[in-house]
């Protein structure tokens, strides 16, 4: 029986699901969000699991951090059958405790990895390709697009950089945004939220064409190696990035 | 004059210094506005394909000193410009707080003196890191013969200092940069050497060597890095292409840049630091010059492929270490993985080893990847060369000059 099992769409609710397909040895088919299409051989299956139990707490009595840090990554990537790679990954975990790693011959675990440091190279691409525009009450409001989830990591990072600032960070694909306060960041819908992005401070324009003056100028003309840039800023990251959004 | 005309003066004079990078600092504590990455961060890439994290600018392009290649020495004809601390200060925070860059790299032009130009290096840092409290990366250019009080303060306040020395050998010092002597620039670096802790330097020094505007080899320059390295404990050499900016009949009419070399001279550089490779394993008096055609490591195997095939199975650390194509990377996932299974060249792949340039010179359980009567010098040789040549297309015009 090809038997889907359905999660909400949030992690703690994956990790319940995956714990309980693990102990109860059941072999799924597939694991897909809630909104899942199923195809007509396709048995889908909702649970509904009881939050019993702090289940983060439980993984860390199973797994080891590390574990628990890669298989978030995964998670929070755009990756098709993501939520089955878990699994599977995790399904190996008893064979091989902490040396499962090492074992990059099984796909589940090249997989897992492949995945996850494909997001933690796009989360530290992004702590670069942000592009703040300061707003007249003083916030700095940036737009993203990124390939992977990863409002939340980014957020850390700006917490800790411009902790003394009010900045927002749009996630405009996901249509999410993170508002921090000085204290704290907060995850919402954008739709929550009415934004005048046009309402610029005074110095705004001064500094972006300051900028754009100093990327012309940095660059030397006689080393011109276009297809160098692009491989290390891809162009699907250029329509925020005002120094090269006009090459476009 | 308007900012906008400073800003684009002083950082069109500032371009040609290759450094960039913004890692290797732990960071100084709490400060208001911005931390460091130890991993270092790259915002922007430029037009040549290299890397923006730092403001790079100079404090001024006036300059008492008269170096050959420099494009802001004394007897060129140029727009002068000078910013005052205050500026540079306005630029650096507000290009931060909108997640431009990840600091500043301030460098200057000498005016009235050494110790002069070093003061108002000193004044800047001072209110970045004072009145601003700012917290991002800092690399700033130690003025060859400042005082000593002078570095103890400014390495204080940054997280790299650098001096760059240019040229590899005093000869070339002495006809190419006749107020610059390799003596004052290494009693830098052995300043900072001594008193490098985590407060002081945190993020360790680096220099800078132009390739192809003197008649050094290869092997001086590899020698000088070699030395620098051990004995002043550097965390770069960066070297960088010669340009012709000013023409002077002591320097070379070349008409483009020599970054193949350049290229060649970094992938050496790495075998020196990361691979256990000493200068006499890729470079001697008979052959001083690297072969453009192929890389380091690959023309030291081509030389002793009496040792080759390796068996990825069984072979040691070093040894992997040594099989072109293979980096530190690969070589310490085979040696983790390899205790638990047998590897072979599809595990290899799944693992992300890079098999274009590796394939020739190993083994898995004893079988090739390749058919082993083809195993010989001209057919290794040929085929790592032409793997190449899609990728050097783009290169041609340099190629021809070689």
């Amino acid at each position: 029986m090809a038997n889907v099992y359905l999660y909400n769409g949030n992690f703690l609710n994956l990790l319940e699901l995956i714990n309980y397909l693990l102990s109860n040895n059941t072999r799924p088919f597939n694991i897909k969000p809630i909104n899942y299409n199923a195809d007509m051989f396709e048995n889908i299956i909702n649970l509904k699991l009881e939050n019993k139990q702090d289940i983060i707490k439980l993984y860390l009595q199973l797994y080891d951090k590390y574990i628990l840090k890669i298989i978030y990554y995964v998670f929070i990537s755009n990756e098709n059958n993501k939520e089955l790679i878990i699994y599977y990954y995790l399904l190996n975990y008893p064979k091989y405790k902490n040396n499962l790693n090492y074992m990059r011959n099984l796909k589940c675990v090249s997989e897992t990895l492949r995945i996850s440091q494909k997001v933690s190279r796009e989360n530290h691409k992004m702590k670069g390709f942000v592009r703040f525009v300061e707003l007249k009450n003083k916030v700095l409001y940036a737009k993203i697009k990124p390939d992977n989830d990863i409002l939340y990591l980014l957020s850390i990072h700006f917490k800790n950089r411009l902790k003394n600032e009010y900045w927002m960070i749009e996630d405009v694909e996901r249509k999410i945004i993170s508002i921090y306060d000085k204290q704290n960041f907060y995850i919402i819908k954008t739709s929550d939220l009415i934004i005048n992005a046009h309402n610029k401070s005074v110095d705004e324009d001064e500094f972006a064409s300051l900028w754009q003056l100093f990327y012309q100028t940095i660059g030397i003309k006689e080393r011109k190696n276009l297809s160098c840039r692009q491989n290390f800023m891809p162009k699907k990251y250029w329509p925020y990035l005002l120094e090269v959004r006009d090459e476009l | 004059m308007e900012l906008k005309e400073k800003l684009q003066i002083l950082a069109e004079s500032a371009k040609y210094d290759a450094s960039c990078s913004s890692s290797g600092s732990h960071g100084r504590g709490s400060s208001n506005l911005g931390n460091t990455s130890y991993a270092g961060i790259c915002h922007s890439f430029s037009s040549d394909g290299r890397c923006i994290s730092l403001l790079k600018i100079l404090l001024t392009n006036a300059c008492i000193f008269d170096c050959k290649y420099c494009i802001n020495r004394k007897s060129n004809n140029i727009k002068r410009a000078i910013f005052t601390p205050e500026e540079i200060c306005e630029i650096t925070i507000n290009f931060y707080r909108r997640n431009y860059i990840e600091g500043l790299f301030l460098s200057s032009g000498i005016i009235k003196s050494p110790d002069d130009t070093m003061n108002l290096l000193i004044e800047t840092l001072q209110l970045l890191r004072g009145k601003y409290h700012f917290g991002g990366y800092i690399h700033v250019k130690a003025i060859p013969g400042a005082s000593e009080h002078l570095l103890k303060k400014i390495g204080l306040l940054a997280d790299r200092v650098s001096a760059n020395i240019e040229l590899s050998t005093e000869n070339g010092l002495k006809l190419l940069a006749p107020n610059k002597s390799g003596d004052k620039v290494q009693k830098i670096m052995q300043y900072v050497k001594d008193n490098h802790n985590k407060d002081y330097v945190p993020a360790g020094q680096s220099t800078q060597m132009i390739i192809g505007a003197t008649k050094e080899s290869d092997l001086d320059i590899m020698n000088k890095s070699f030395s620098m390295y051990q004995n002043y404990r550097l965390k770069r050499v960066f070297y960088s292409a010669y340009i012709p900016i000013n023409k002077d009949t002591l320097l070379p009419s070349l008409e483009i840049p020599p970054l193949k070399r350049e290229n060649r001279l970094y992938q050496a550089d790495w075998l020196l630091r990361y691979y256990g490779f000493k200068v006499s394993d890729i470079l001697d008096e008979k052959n001083p010059n690297l072969n453009i055609l192929v890389d380091p490591k690959a023309s030291w195997a081509l030389k002793h492929l009496q040792e080759f095939p390796k068996e990825v199975n069984t072979c040691s650390y070093q040894d992997l270490l040594h099989i072109p194509g293979i980096g530190v990377t690969s070589a310490k996932r085979i040696i983790t993985s390899r205790r638990h299974f047998k590897l072979t060249f599809k595990d290899l792949k799944k693992m992300g080893v890079v098999l274009k340039r590796a394939r020739y010179f190993i083994t898995c359980n004893g079988k090739f990847d390749f058919n082993p009567e083809y195993f010989n010098k001209n057919f290794i040789e040929a085929n790592l060369v032409l793997n190449d040549n899609v990728k050097q297309l783009t290169y041609g015009k340099q190629l021809q000059l070689f």
